[in-house]
C-alpha cells in the first residue's frame, strides 16, 4: 500500500505520531553556557541520560535505552577514529552530525517497514572562548537545530531537549530571558534547575502553555528534588587538560546549591 | 653455482642478533609522600649525535596515568597513543573506567606485538607505567617493563634507560640510608632526589640530557596522586634545582 506516495506520506504521519507519544514523557535535559564551561542537568528516574562522546563532545538524550545506546556508540566510534587516525582538533560536532548521524537517523526514520530510532538528542561542545560553544539538538527524524545565530535568532549559549514541543519551546524562553553569559557556576546550577522545572511543568495534556510564576518554579523545583536525583556533568573550559567531561556527584551539587 | 643437495642448509644459519638492551635515556620513578614522582631527562639521541633537548618522554595517558619511555620515540609515542585511545574509548563505551589491571595488561601485549621489531634491531621500548589505583585497595602504583611485555610492580622506585644504573644505585642509596625514606619525603625534597639523580645520570651518560644550565632546560616532572596529573611547572623545577642542586 505504502507504494503510493500518498500512502507513504500518511505512514510517516502514523510513525511521527507513534514516536511523539513514545517520547513525550521524557524528562527534560538542560544543557547551560557559564563563565568557565557548559553544565548539562537533568533530573534522573533510574538510567543514565548523560554521556561523554569525545574530549569536548558531550550528549544528553531521552527516549529508548536501546536506541539511545546504538546512537551513542555510532557517536562515539566515529569520533574516536577521527580523533585516532587524525586528531583530537579534527573531531567536531558539527561534522559528526550533519554528516553522519543525521542521514542515519533520516533513513531510518523514512524506511517504513523497518524500525525507527526512538530517541531524541541534545549534543554540546565546548569552544575555546564561549561564543565557540555549540549546542545541538538532532530529533528521530534527522532534523537539527542549533544556537547559532541566524537571520530569524540571535546566538543562544544554551541548548534544550524535552519529550514535547511545547515543553522545549517554553524551556527556550525561559531560558532566553533568564541566562547571562558570564554566570557563575552556582547560578548556572539554579538555572538550570529552574529550566527543567519549567520543562517538566509543560510536558503532557494539562501541562502549562505560559511560562509559570516565579513562586510555582521554585516550589515545584523544591517538590521534585526531594524525589529525584540530579544528574549533571560539565565540559570544562580550562584546556590545561584534553578531556574536558565530568560528571559532578550529588554531593557537590547539594552543597554548591546550598541545601 | 652453489650445491643444491637435500643435506645442504637451507638459507644460512641466522647470525647472532644483537638485541639493544640499554636505550639512551633516563626515566625515573619513586613514591613519595604525594604520590608517584615521575621524572625523564629531555635528550633524544640518534647513535652519537644529540637530535633534539626538548623531547618529552613523560607522557599522560589519562587522568590518572603517566606512560615514561627509554626507547626509539616513533615506537614509544605511538604506543602512548594507542594507550590513551583504548583507555579512554573503553570509559566513554561501557561508561566505567578500565581496571588497573587492565590497563597495565594493555600495555604489556603493545611491548609483546612489538617484540619483532624488536628482534629485527629497531623499535625496542622500555617503559615504567604509574597509576593511581582507586579500587578497593586505593594507592599509587607504579610498574616496569621489558621488552618483551613482562610487568613488574615495584614497591619504592623504578628506573630506566642508559642513565638508569646510576639512578638506581642512588635511589637505593637515598630509600635505605638518606635522611628519610623515599616514601615519606615531600614534594621539595622528591624533586630534589630526582634533579640530583638526573644530574648524575648526564655526568656520565652522554645520552642522558640532565640539566642544561646554559639554555635553562629541565627535566620533565610529573606527580600522579588521588586527585590526578600534575605536571610541576618549569619555574618550579627551576627554583628547587637552584636552592638544592646547583
Amino acid at each position: 500500500m505504502i507504494e503510493e506516495p500518498y500512502r507513504w506520506v500518511e505512514a510517516i504521519a502514523n510513525r511521527a505520531e507513534y514516536i511523539e507519544t513514545q517520547l513525550a514523557s521524557g524528562s527534560p535535559i538542560v544543557a547551560l553556557g557559564y563563565r568557565d564551561g557548559i553544565l548539562f542537568l537533568t533530573l534522573g528516574k533510574t538510567r543514565q541520560k548523560l554521556f561523554e562522546i569525545y574530549d569536548r563532545i558531550a550528549m544528553g538524550a531521552i527516549g529508548h535505552p536501546g536506541d539511545i545506546e546504538r546512537l551513542r556508540m555510532a557517536a562515539i566510534e566515529l569520533a574516536s577514529t577521527e580523533g585516532f587516525t587524525r586528531s583530537a582538533a579534527d573531531v567536531s560536532l558539527r561534522r559528526l552530525a550533519h554528516y553522519s548521524l543525521s542521514p542515519v537517523l533520516k533513513t531510518a526514520f523514512e524506511q517504513v517497514y523497518g524500525a525507527p530510532y526512538l530517541a531524541r538528542l541534545l549534543f554540546a561542545e565546548i569552544g575555546a572562548k564561549q561564543e565557540n560553544d555549540l549546542f545541538l539538538r538532532l530529533d528521530y527524524d534527522g532534523a537539527i537545530a542549533t544556537n547559532s545565530a541566524t537571520f530569524a535568532q540571535t546566538r543562544q549559549d544554551f541548548g534544550a531537549l524535552s519529550g514535547t514541543r511545547q515543553s522545549t519551546e517554553l524551556m527556550e524562553k525561559y531560558l532566553a530571558a533568564e541566562h547571562s553569559a558570564g554566570a557563575t557556576f552556582e547560578r548556572a546550577l539554579k538555572l538550570c534547575l529552574d529550566t527543567w522545572t519549567v520543562g517538566q511543568l509543560a510536558l503532557g495534556d494539562s501541562g502549562v502553555k505560559e511560562l509559570p510564576a516565579r513562586e510555582k518554579i521554585l516550589a515545584e523545583r523544591k517538590e521534585r528534588l526531594r524525589a529525584a536525583g540530579i544528574e549533571a556533568a560539565i565540559l570544562d573550559r580550562d584546556d590545561r587538560s584534553a578531556l574536558r567531561y565530568r560528571t559532578l556527584d550529588e554531593t557537590e551539587i547539594r552543597s554548591a546549591l546550598g541545601d | 653455482m652453489g650445491h643444491m643437495g637435500p643435506l645442504a642448509p637451507i638459507g644460512t644459519a641466522p647470525a647472532r642478533t644483537e638485541i639493544p638492551l640499554t636505550q639512551a635515556t633516563t626515566i625515573l620513578a619513586f613514591k613519595f609522600q604525594g604520590g608517584v614522582l615521575v621524572a625523564g631527562d629531555r635528550r633524544a639521541t640518534a647513535g652519537n649525535t644529540v637530535v633534539y633537548d626538548r623531547a618529552d618522554k613523560v607522557l599522560e595517558i589519562d587522568r590518572h596515568s603517566i606512560m615514561a619511555i627509554a626507547g626509539v620515540p616513533a615506537t614509544a609515542w605511538e604506543m602512548a597513543r594507542v594507550l590513551e585511545h583504548s583507555f579512554q574509548f573503553f570509559r566513554r563505551t561501557q561508561l566505567q573506567e578500565m581496571s588497573v589491571d587492565g590497563k597495565v595488561r594493555a600495555l604489556s601485549k603493545l611491548l609483546r606485538d612489538n617484540f619483532g621489531f624488536v628482534l629485527q634491531g629497531a623499535g625496542v621500548v622500555v617503559p615504567i607505567f604509574a597509576t593511581y589505583d582507586a579500587g578497593s585497595d586505593p594507592a599509587a602504583r607504579l610498574y616496569f617493563y621489558d621488552a618483551m611485555g613482562a610487568q613488574f610492580e615495584v614497591a619504592d622506585d623504578a628506573a630506566t634507560g642508559s642513565g638508569s644504573p646510576a639512578v638506581r644505585g642512588i635511589l637505593y642509596y637515598e630509600n635505605s640510608w638518606g635522611k628519610k625514606p623515599l616514601a615519606k619525603l615531600s614534594e621539595d625534597e622528591a624533586v630534589t632526589v630526582a634533579l640530583r639523580a638526573l644530574d648524575t645520570a648526564a655526568e656520565s651518560d652522554t645520552a642522558t640530557g640532565g640539566v642544561d644550565r646554559n639554555a635553562k632546560i629541565f627535566p620533565v616532572i610529573k606527580i600522579v596522586s588521588r586527585e590526578g596529573i600534575t605536571t610541576l611547572p618549569e619555574k618550579k623545577i627551576a627554583a628547587v634545582f637552584k636552592r638544592s642542586v646547583a
